[in-house]
């Protein structure tokens, strides 16, 4: 009797559960799992969107990667930006956090100062950063010739453009360091008591406890800003006018598929190219969740 | 107590049902149409981009002039950003609810037309020709097939700004703008002002306000990829523009371009205004920014040169047109309002509030001496309106829409010194070429 309670009760909050989630359920199988597999489908035809859409077999796969020079050139960038921005958006974000977990007076005021470029985003914040960038008359040049470098003509110089992208970026690391924060304010003080009766400094301190304890929170971020890093649109788009900058330094994977998809009209090879985005990302994030029990670790031995 | 829980979870589905449902039934234009046509009304739903302070009083007064023309037919006017207006056009047509009309862009008008995007108004125009009255390059731009998908709305084209005082200054004659490529150089010389390796002030620099493409349709009149789907990109006329393009570049440097670029882009600093630059490509409507932050701008407009005597003063430009996407309810409706819309008297309150270029031949014609204009607005308004045959468009290539990406970075790596005009232009055209195999 007991136990058929306790099954029941049990059913009953599993059918909760899915009623609670139903709008998601719904709204996922509507809006992602559908237009996912329509994709899926369309990426082997000649779709495009009003007109046409003839099987085509796997011919849009064989033009991307036998004949597209831009498809190389977009994945290109988009791996630069990936393959910098993530480990140095992580890194700045984790010795923010340190640098702010800190108690001296006024730190509140500090947090929300480093906080608020994270409030802001879009168009309008690409917009400032164009201004901020201009060669001539820009913030960040006029502050680099203060101590006495010249500064490069960032948005303009096919060689700036990327890492022109990624120091503004950089600037936004607030995100990631509110979660960097609420992990290391998490920490036990005691652990701290014992290493400093054991006489490790400051920085033994932090490379054998704080980091070790944080590494779940930085295994997630690194794992959404690399999905999020493949993702980078918005600011190419703003910031070139749309046409992939200089010499097509800012000709981002997903730029490229939306010219394809929107200006050419060729929106099954647009699907096509989504799909290889997709499998790239997906392979990387199955090898990061692979990687992660090496060196995440879980207190209390929870996976 | 226990069938109570679910009471919460209950509330909360109906609350997301009541959302999904208001969500679907709101915005809807197809069951506002409804709505009104009880009344023996249709209602339009009339897609722009035209949301500044400027223009969307000016497009809302047409519509309202039309609204009160007639009892039949009532058009809404729905601003969406430039950013949105035609991927959510697009989606609307796939979905078979779009709008009734809307602005899109001429150039790839036929393309447009091609993938059945647009509806064909061939059947309206059998009975009611205006062909006649817009420009013919304009004109030719909205055909696929013969067929004509959008009627020509507003249009731009190129033309050179100079400051007379500057000229003067440098003892020329400022009623004598150059004609020539070469006068232009020669001009720009004793125009520009030297401070060490910064420039005081800029005689002329091609590219600001304009790209390479400009003055390659300059050159030879031909575009990248002509009607035939022929690849013209290397050809002799475009090589000596490039190179002529990559002389000026070599002669001011990339610093001071850049940097110039950049203040230009800031529009009240533009160097134009403050005399600092004494020559300049851009559009007719750039007056407009001329009067409002230069009043005092001693200024004069003429024709861009010509490459060399003889070889025609051939400018660029693009525009709009209003068209009814493909599955639109009421397009005889549709037709009804494109036609006031591009009709003489709607584009010469356009032309004339907007200080814009239109499509309609004899609106613009009368727009260039109207009363509301002063002296200056005339001058260049005139001059745009004698430029506008001479304009050419660049449609969109049916065979390669997106070539201009290959296209682009060539250039680039002409003015970055990567390659020599010919070998960029050689591979441009190599890479344009494959591109059209492909298909």
């Amino acid at each position: 009797m007991a136990g058929k309670r306790r099954f029941n009760y049990k059913t009953k909050e599993g059918l909760q559960g899915y009623l609670f989630i139903l709008p998601w359920i719904i709204g996922f199988i509507v809006f992602t799992a559908g237009p996912l597999l329509f994709s899926f489908a369309a990426s082997f035809t000649n779709y495009n969107v009003t007109s046409q859409m003839d099987f085509v077999g796997l011919s849009n796969y064989e033009k991307l990667f036998s004949g597209d020079q831009l498809f190389w050139t977009s994945l290109y960038n988009t791996l630069y930006y990936v393959l910098f921005s993530v480990p140095l958006t992580t890194v700045g974000a984790i010795l923010l956090s340190a640098l702010l977990n800190r108690d001296i007076p006024g730190m509140r005021l500090f947090r929300t100062i480093y906080y608020l470029p994270a409030v802001l985003s879009g168009v309008g914040v690409y917009l400032l950063w164009m201004q901020l960038l201009e060669p001539g008359t820009g913030m960040v040049n006029t502050v680099l010739a203060w101590f006495g470098i010249a500064g490069p003509n960032w948005l303009f110089d096919p060689d700036w453009t990327k890492p022109a992208l990624i120091f503004m970026k950089l600037w936004s690391v607030g995100g990631g360091m509110l979660l960097y924060l609420a992990s290391m304010q998490g920490i036990s003080k005691s652990l701290y008591e014992a290493a400093e009766i054991d006489g490790a400094n400051a920085w033994q301190q932090f490379t054998r406890i704080t980091i070790p304890m944080i590494t779940p929170v930085i295994f997630f971020d690194i794992v959404t800003s690399l999905i999020g890093g493949f993702q980078i649109f918005q600011e190419a788009y703003v910031m070139s006018n749309g046409e992939g900058g200089p010499v097509n330094s800012m000709l981002f994977y997903n730029l490229y598929m939306w010219q394809k998809a929107f200006e050419a009209f060729d929106m099954g090879y647009a699907m096509a190219m989504s799909w290889i985005l997709f499998v790239i990302v997906f392979a990387l994030t199955i090898v990061n969740l692979k990687l992660a029990p090496k060196w995440v670790h879980y207190e209390g031995g929870g996976k | 107590m226990r069938r109570f829980k679910w009471v919460p979870a209950l509330l909360i589905l109906m609350l997301v049902l009541s959302g999904c449902n208001g969500f679907t039934k709101g915005g809807s234009g197809a069951e506002k149409a409804d709505a009104e046509a009880e009344e023996g009304k249709i209602t339009l739903d009339f897609w722009t981009f035209w949301g500044s302070e400027i223009r969307r009083p000016i497009i809302e007064k047409i519509i309202e002039d039309f609204n009160n023309s007639q009892d039949e037919i009532e058009v809404k006017h729905t601003f969406i950003p430039w950013g949105d207006i035609w991927t959510k056009e697009l989606a609307a047509i796939a979905a078979g609810d779009p709008p009734d009309v809307v602005i899109n862009d001429i150039n790839a008008t036929a393309l447009r037309g091609k993938n059945q995007q647009a509806e064909n108004l061939s059947k309206y125009l059998e009975e009611d020709d205006i062909s006649g009255d817009f420009y013919e390059e304009l004109w030719n731009a909205t055909l696929y097939e013969g067929d004509s998908y959008g009627i020509p709305f507003n249009t731009d084209t190129r033309v050179l700004f100079y400051n007379k005082d500057a000229f003067e200054e440098a003892g020329l004659d400022p009623e004598q703008p150059p004609k020539t490529w070469d006068e232009l150089w020669e001009y720009a010389e004793k125009l520009d002002v030297k401070d060490g390796e910064k420039y005081d002030r800029l005689g002329f620099y091609p590219m600001f306000g304009v790209q390479t493409d400009v003055w390659m349709m300059n050159a030879d009149n031909v575009n990248f990829v002509d009607e035939n789907s022929e690849v013209k990109i290397n050809t002799p006329a475009k090589l000596d523009t490039l190179e002529w393009l990559n002389k000026w570049h070599q002669k001011y440097g990339a610093d001071n371009i850049n940097s110039w670029k950049a203040q230009m882009e800031s529009q009240q600093a533009n160097p134009f205004f403050s005399g600092d630059l004494a020559m300049l490509v851009q559009t007719p409507t750039f007056y407009t920014q001329i009067r409002d932050y230069a009043p005092d701008l001693n200024f004069g407009v003429a024709l861009l040169p010509e490459k060399e005597p003889g070889n025609g003063h051939t400018s660029w430009g693009g525009g709009f047109v209003a068209e009814i996407p493909a599955g639109a309810e009421n397009p005889d409706a549709s037709w009804e309002f494109i036609k006031y819309l591009t009709s003489k008297e709607a584009q010469e309150y356009w032309a004339v509030k907007n200080f814009d270029n239109v499509a309609n031949i004899e609106a613009s014609e009368s727009a260039a001496s109207s009363d509301e204009f002063n002296d200056n607005g005339k001058m260049v308004y005139e001059l745009a309106v004698e430029a506008m045959p001479l304009t050419m468009l660049t449609p969109t290539s049916l065979v390669a829409p997106d070539y201009m990406t290959l296209v682009n970075p060539e250039f680039d790596n002409v003015y970055l010194g990567k390659k020599t005009p010919e070998q960029a232009l050689k591979d441009a055209q190599a890479a344009v070429e494959k591109e059209i195999s492909k298909k």
